[in-house]
């Protein structure tokens, strides 16, 4: 039997059904449309699915949508600032930082947590917030220097 | 992938949840902490592919695929003999597709760390590891502890991850549970008819085993007071630095009368060289009650190795895991005994 999950996704809140094996991801992806946030391995190992749940960065493909109830939920598409990309989108962009993207929004979403609880981290706490986050293009190098120019920027 | 079909609970409170737990043993019925092992192991098709096969385990023939069941120490424990209690429970089908989840998520009084007025800290079973990990409290008196918590997994594991999902599943290589244990936690399990409390060196019994009764959910795990002139130190050994689990795992907890004195007590843990996380009781007959020195930290050493009961794996061969449990309880004793003495 269905039932009703109430969550902020973005500041918006909804009000969905849902089966009770749905996982958070499925929720954003199928039920409210948002498909920025990623589906990778679906077991934990890559991190493209995470998203900010209460500010925690939170794996949605390991997260039932009954478990979000009453949470506040942010994921990539909510990173914009009046149809601008923010500051560590642009960073990304700026600095080769994106490849193919599949990792992107998880990558965006684990360093949104990082720069709010450690506005100036050094490079050894950016690699490790981003241990959880598979990217097969970049090596990594790109990714952690956009992350540190964000850092910088926004001090 | 879709997970396979199943209905969720989600109590109120702790007599609630257990009072589930009772309700729908018999068409199967797990619980549900942080997910990212049960979540997990409900796609088995997906974790088929990924997961390594035990194929170098010792006793079986053929050195073919074989299930951590057939890895069981021996079969002389009733519990775990064919048709034992505790054998039977994995074997069920109703463990790998259970009809309900009883989710703990709406259970806000099993979250938090909170040190008691005795001294001793209280850590709600549902406290994610990132807490643990971030807790001043835990790294300056828990030290084990926090290492543990740090080295688990990856950022997004320990954001969803809990102390008792990581002791409940009972993993021989659980990154909290070693530590636990060399810091003589103490489980409280709440069932239906009432609470207990079980040694965290008690509680495993096998891997994805433990003392746990089908309707029992544990709540907090409780921690000595420290004493003065103590100290511990938790090492991971793995074979990179985040998303591993480890080769071997070494806790130790060091308390010396005073802080050039004797060993007053020890306790040495080990992780991923045995069924379950082992308590190396051997070295506390080396050390305690001796000013200890190189030589002896050497002996204490060797001594954990006599309590390890490794075998070979994708993870690591037994001789090399054996090598290691030497070196890295040498290397961890003399750490702690620094720190205490420096002081």
């Amino acid at each position: 039997m269905k039932r009703i999950v109430s969550l902020t996704v973005n500041g918006v809140a909804h009000e969905v059904a849902v089966e009770p094996r749905r996982t958070l991801i499925d929720l954003l992806r199928e039920d409210l449309g948002l498909t920025g946030t990623k589906k990778g391995c679906s077991i934990g190992d890559c991190g493209a699915c995470t998203v900010l749940m209460d500010g925690v960065a939170t794996f949605s493909c390991l997260t039932l949508a009954i478990q979000a109830d009453g949470c506040e939920i942010e994921t990539v598409e909510g990173l914009a600032e009046n149809g601008q990309l923010n500051r560590l989108q642009q960073a990304f962009v700026d600095h080769g930082a994106i490849q193919c993207g599949f990792c992107t929004p998880g990558m965006l979403m684990v360093t949104t947590e990082l720069l709010r609880n450690n506005p100036r981290p050094e490079e050894e706490d950016i690699r490790r917030a981003i241990s959880g986050n598979l990217c097969r293009c970049t090596g990594y190098q790109k990714i952690v220097e956009a992350i540190q120019h964000a850092a910088k920027e926004q001090i | 992938m879709i997970l396979p079909r199943f209905d969720v609970l989600v109590p109120q409170t702790v007599p609630e949840a257990c009072a589930m737990l009772a309700k729908h043993a018999d068409e199967g019925v797990r619980i549900l902490a942080g997910g990212t092992d049960l979540l997990v192991d409900l796609r088995r098709p997906i974790v088929a592919q990924h997961v390594p096969r035990c194929d170098g385990c010792p006793t079986h023939p053929e050195g073919k695929v074989v299930s951590t069941i057939e890895c069981l120490p021996s079969d002389s424990d009733p519990l775990m003999a064919p048709g034992g209690s505790l054998r039977a429970a994995l074997e069920d089908p109703r463990h790998a597709s259970p009809a309900y989840l009883v989710s703990l998520h709406k259970l806000k009084e099993l979250k938090g760390i909170e040190r008691l007025a005795d001294g001793k800290l209280r850590v709600g079973a549902l406290t994610t590891i990132t807490e643990i990990e971030r807790s001043p409290e835990v790294r300056q008196n828990w030290t084990a502890l926090a290492d543990g918590a740090a080295d688990l997994g990856s950022p997004l594991v320990r954001n969803r991850g809990t102390l008792g999902g990581n002791i409940a599943n009972a993993r021989p290589a659980a990154d909290t549970a070693v530590p636990t244990i060399a810091l003589d936690g103490e489980l409280t399990l709440h069932g239906t008819s009432g609470t207990r409390t079980v040694a965290a060196k008690d509680f495993p019994r096998g891997p994805g085993l433990s003392v746990i009764k089908p309707d029992e959910i544990l709540t907090s795990v409780h921690f000595p007071s420290p004493l003065p002139h103590s100290d511990s130190a938790y090492y991971k050994l793995a074979n990179r630095k985040a998303l591993e689990i480890s080769t071997v795992g070494v806790a130790v907890w060091l308390a010396l009368e005073e802080s050039n004195g004797p060993v007053k007590d020890v306790r040495v843990a080990l992780g991923a060289v045995g069924p379950t996380p082992i308590l190396a009781e051997s070295v506390r007959e080396v050390l305690e009650g001796k000013v200890p020195d190189e030589k002896m930290i050497k002996q204490a050493a060797k001594a954990a190795v006599g309590d390890a009961r490794p075998i070979d794996d994708h993870r690591g061969a037994a001789w090399y895991r054996v090598q290691m449990v030497e070196l890295l309880t040498a290397r961890l004793l003399t750490t702690v005994l620094e720190r205490i003495r420096g002081k």
